[in-house]
């Protein structure tokens, strides 16, 4: 028996089941996106400047995963989602491999999340004690879509290069990497089932790519076959986890846990360091110098009309943003254009509310939540179309 | 940072090439040496503490802090290496000995990277005519070579550097390009006040020297990141730590219209030269900052250079030096047009020549006033367009050309708004509360400025020399300047006044210039018109070139008549400037003198 056919015998192809586990990908993307900003916002003008530029360029590759993720499901048919309840994240948010992401102020429990979520090794269990602030807390949605997406019927481990990669039997992968391994996998199989050009039967125009993309860290690649889409996961891979056996990434930067080991050390790593403590300079990591920004703010319950009122605004950008997102990756890539000032307005309004301490919450500081609103309304749709508001009164 | 731009080529001698000075030309010069092989040593006489992000950071900070936010406010000066300050131009103390009989008004910076690290990044090529006016209109002289000779290495500094334009939007005035050549990114977008004003001007006509012109608001190549085109990968922050790991490369890969391009790029979108650098080849180069060139050594009989002297200073607080010699094949004086000129002179070469002779700029007039309209001032990068119809034509026989700076910061420049703005309605109208918040609301986004750019031609009394009872506190001599704003250039400031007055008219700007409640700038007088002016910071022709020794201290490929294995690069070089800012001319003369030197140094 060859191995397409074993492999239709293991596992139908379904080419909706990988847009799904790709759409998942977006999601979690997404989803550490949020965390990173909070903590690199809440970082006093002045201060920590390497901080800063380490959470920076993190963030900044997260934005570049989300775009070649979705380049990947653009690639294969589908249709990126990033706005609305069902895909937009919600803090406290659980990762796949059972990571718990909290919207936190730089702080030593911010950074021993960061860890886990871009530790390569990270196993599949509950999280940690995390923050006291949170201590007690319940993800608002107990399961990621992508772990239920991937904790379907697949058995045994997956060969990745000649090396059996073990997963638990019945729940989704152990780990992040695991979860694209799961779609690299998948790619392969199915490109293989139903031919490379049956399955990439994607509008190239839905490609986003380095004309309107950009965020430092690397370049969108245009997906088109499976070549390309391998090369755009093993990117997303690869600058998190770092080459396998690794702290650098093929570019030669090193990889986000590791950039992330700097800020708990303090101190950063020489080229010749191997994987232990870092010897070179100082960080001048700052716990102090921060906004203590409240854990996982709602923002709806700021008891101050004027915070309420700029939580909201915040609310409305970052809504606007995931518009623009989902516009992007959704055959308009130039949309991006109007995404960039809406990031720096984003940044702006994050922090009025950092700068802003809550009454009642022991020295702890407002911050932005991150929640889906719909578009400011101007005018009143009817049925028969847009029209003008009625006056409120004759 | 000794050392820490790579020290693959040794610490001795050994060196192919040394280069004076780490600004655009000397980056430009090194990294296409390096790369073809060459052992290059760079001395730079400033500290080097923008070449990792860190330091660049610090670097803002002095920038947030400082009350005058001119364009050395980013860049303290060290002891060892001090420099030009357009604050002492009124005061006459500071750097530069003013003779007179008017104020030389520019400034420029002694730092790794050098005068870029300032600059707007306007990257305009010269005109054709630019370089035989001599022929054409019979003043100032004639360039060696012709726009044609230099139009590939135009091309190459463009992409050098990384310049934002469309060829569709600069192909005027006789500038060509190749076919299928475009700039490596598209133009950066037009600001509001640029599409205002184009609205009410394109297509105006106005008549100069008997010949008409039709006006149009034409967006600047700028050396600012914006959309590449195919194959161009924009360059973010240079940051050059020891652990390599440069996170700062991501910062700036677009310009985010942050509007302090001059004098500091938060993000470094806007190009400096470290970039160029930093892509040098960095197995053949070694950078020593704070080394100072105090004199070049020749060999009396056969007149090639042999060593350049330098000061290594251990901190920028202090004149604490030693002094070295750098040796190697073939040397450049990369230094800046006034410190080549001062570096020659102090060092008795090219004796018998006009080193120092010729010192230009283009003094530059305000004009401010307010739109009918808002017209968004205060967002975008300083100037994005300008008005540059004026910058040929057969009226250069008789007055200067000139061009039309579109600002995006208000009266900034000129008045210093928005502040004082806020202050005047505050003390001066008796404002405050609502009243106040919409008297602002209401005319600081009707502000607009054009900065007025005069073309200057080279003659013999503006000059750079040196005088043993001028020395900086190393022992070097100071620049001392002599300067005069002659006819030909006022005559120009006239008509540029008449043409700015008429644009504002056509556009319903209402002229509120008035040199008296602006800052201070110094005034020349023609015809019974005092004009302020100030310097663009556009040195030139202190070492130009030319034809023949007789006549010119370098030839076209910026090589000194006197010293064979001694270039001497920048816009010093320059017969003529134009109006065009000189930096991109610059690179692209830095650009062919590097080919000429690898051709001779790899035989």
């Amino acid at each position: 028996m060859n191995g397409t056919r074993q492999a239709e015998l293991n596992r139908p192809v379904d080419v909706k089941r990988l847009r799904d586990l790709l759409q998942a990908a977006v999601e979690l993307e997404l989803s550490t996106i949020p965390p990173y900003l909070c903590a690199l916002y809440s970082l006093r003008p002045g201060s920590n400047d390497e901080a800063r530029l380490i959470i920076r360029s993190v963030a900044a590759e997260e934005m570049l995963h989300m775009a070649l993720a979705a380049n990947v499901l653009n690639a294969i048919g589908g249709e990126p989602r990033v706005t609305g309840v069902a895909h937009v994240p919600r803090y406290p948010h659980e990762l796949p491999d059972g990571v718990m992401l909290d919207l936190l102020p730089f702080c030593p429990e911010a950074v021993e999340g960061f860890l886990k979520v871009e530790n390569p090794q990270y196993p599949h269990q509950g999280a940690g004690p995390g923050h006291p602030l949170v201590a007690g807390r319940r993800p608002e949605r107990h399961l990621a879509r992508a772990a239920a997406v991937v904790g379907g019927p697949v058995v045994g481990g997956t060969v990745v290069g000649g090396t059996v990669v073990g997963r638990p039997v019945t729940s989704g992968p152990a780990t992040i990497g695991a979860f694209y391994t799961e779609i690299t996998d998948g790619l392969k199989e199915t490109a293989a089932a139903l031919g490379e050009q049956a399955l990439f039967c994607g509008d190239p125009a839905r490609q986003v790519t380095r004309e309107y993309y950009y965020a430092g860290g690397g370049s969108p690649l245009p997906v088109h076959d499976l070549a390309s889409a391998l090369a755009a996961l093993t990117e997303i891979v690869d600058q998190g986890e770092g080459e396998p056996a690794s702290m650098y990434d093929a570019d030669g930067d090193l990889s986000h846990y590791y950039r992330f080991k700097q800020l708990a050390y303090d101190r950063s790593y020489l080229p010749s360091d191997d994987a232990g403590a870092p010897t070179g300079p100082p960080l001048g990591v700052d716990y102090g110098a921060v906004y203590p920004m409240i854990a996982n703010p709602r923002g709806d319950d700021y008891a101050d009309p004027g915070l309420r009122a700029a939580s909201d605004a915040a609310n409305r950008t970052w809504s606007a943003l995931l518009r623009d997102l989902e516009a992007a990756f959704n055959g308009r890539p130039e949309t991006l254009l109007t995404a960039v000032p809406a990031m720096f307005r984003l940044r702006d309004q994050a922090l009025v509310l950092l700068a802003n301490p809550l009454p009642h919450s022991g020295g702890r500081h407002a911050g932005p939540a991150g929640r889906m609103r719909p578009p400011r309304r101007r005018r009143i749709l009817s049925p028969n179309g847009p029209m003008a508001a009625p006056p409120i009164s004759a | 940072m000794t050392g820490a731009a790579g020290d693959g080529a040794g610490d001795g001698t050994g060196y192919d090439v040394v280069i004076v000075g780490a600004g655009i030309s000397g980056a430009l010069i090194a990294k296409r040496l390096t790369t073809a092989g060459l052992r290059v040593l760079v001395l730079e006489a400033g500290p080097a503490t923008a070449w990792t992000f860190d330091g660049y950071s610090a670097h803002l900070g002095h920038f947030y802090a400082a009350a005058g936010k001119g364009p050395e406010s980013a860049w303290p000066p060290a002891v060892g290496a001090p420099q030009p300050d357009t604050a002492d131009v009124r005061t006459g103390h500071g750097y530069f000995v003013q003779r007179g009989p008017d104020k030389y008004g520019s400034s420029y910076t002694r730092l790794l990277g050098g005068s870029t690290l300032h600059w707007l990044g306007v990257c305009l090529r010269m005109l054709p005519e630019d370089f035989e006016l001599r022929s054409r209109y019979g003043v100032g002289r004639d360039w060696p070579i012709g726009y044609h000779d230099l139009e590939p290495y135009y091309r190459e500094a463009e992409w050098e550097i990384g310049v934002s334009a469309d060829v569709a939007d600069q192909a005027h005035l006789g500038i060509e390009f190749p076919d299928g050549y475009d700039y490596p990114m598209h133009a950066l977008p037009a600001s509001y006040s640029d599409q205002v004003l184009g609205k009410a001007v394109n297509g105006m006509r106005v008549t100069l020297g008997g010949q008409p012109f039709a006006l149009r608001v034409r967006s600047y190549p700028a050396a600012r990141n914006s959309t590449p085109r195919d194959g161009y990968q924009p360059a973010g922050a240079v940051d050059e730590r020891v652990d390599g790991q440069a996170l700062a490369r991501d910062l700036g890969q677009r310009c985010q219209g942050n509007t302090s391009c001059t004098p500091v790029c938060p993000v470094q979108a806007k190009y400096n030269a470290q970039k160029s650098l930093a892509q040098a080849d960095r197995r053949n180069l070694r950078v020593i900052p704070q080394a100072v060139a105090s004199r070049v050594l020749v060999d009396p009989v056969s007149g090639l250079v042999t060593g350049v002297e330098y000061q290594h200073y251990d901190s920028p607080d202090s004149p604490r030096h030693v002094r070295r010699t750098a040796r190697a094949r073939g040397y450049v004086l990369a230094a800046h047009a006034v410190e080549n000129a001062k570096l020659l002179l102090a060092s008795g070469l090219c004796a018998g020549s006009r080193v120092g002779e010729g010192l230009m700029d283009h003094p530059a007039l305000y004009a401010w006033g307010l739109s009918p309209e808002p017209a968004g001032a205060f967002r975008g990068p300083l100037s994005t367009a300008g008005i540059d119809d004026l910058r040929g034509g057969a009226f250069r026989a008789s007055h200067a050309a000139f061009r039309f700076d579109i600002g995006n910061d208000g009266w900034r420049a000129t008045t210093g708004a928005p502040d004082t703005s806020v202050a005047a309605a505050v003390s001066g109208r008796r404002m405050f509360g609502s009243g106040l918040r919409r008297h602002l609301e209401e005319t600081l986004p009707r502000q607009v400025r054009f900065s007025v750019a005069v073309e200057q031609l080279a003659s013999p009394g503006n000059r750079v020399t040196i005088d043993p009872r001028y020395v900086d506190p190393l022992g070097n001599p100071r620049p001392v300047i002599s300067y005069r704003v002659d006819d030909y250039t006022l005559a120009g400031m006239a008509a540029a006044t008449d043409v700015y007055q008429r644009v504002f008219r056509q556009a319903g700007i209402e002229d509120h210039t008035d040199p008296a409640e602006g800052a201070w700038f110094p005034s020349a007088t023609y015809e019974g018109r005092a004009f302020r002016y100030h310097g663009m910071g556009h040195f030139a022709g202190t070492h130009v070139m030319g034809t023949s020794a007789a006549d010119s201290v370098v030839d076209a490929d910026q090589r000194s008549w006197a010293h064979r294995n001694l270039f001497v690069a920048g816009s010093g070089s320059f017969p003529t400037m134009g109006t065009s800012n000189p930096t991109l001319t610059m690179a692209a003369l830095s650009l062919r003198t590097a080919d000429q030197m690898i051709k001779e140094l790899t035989r």
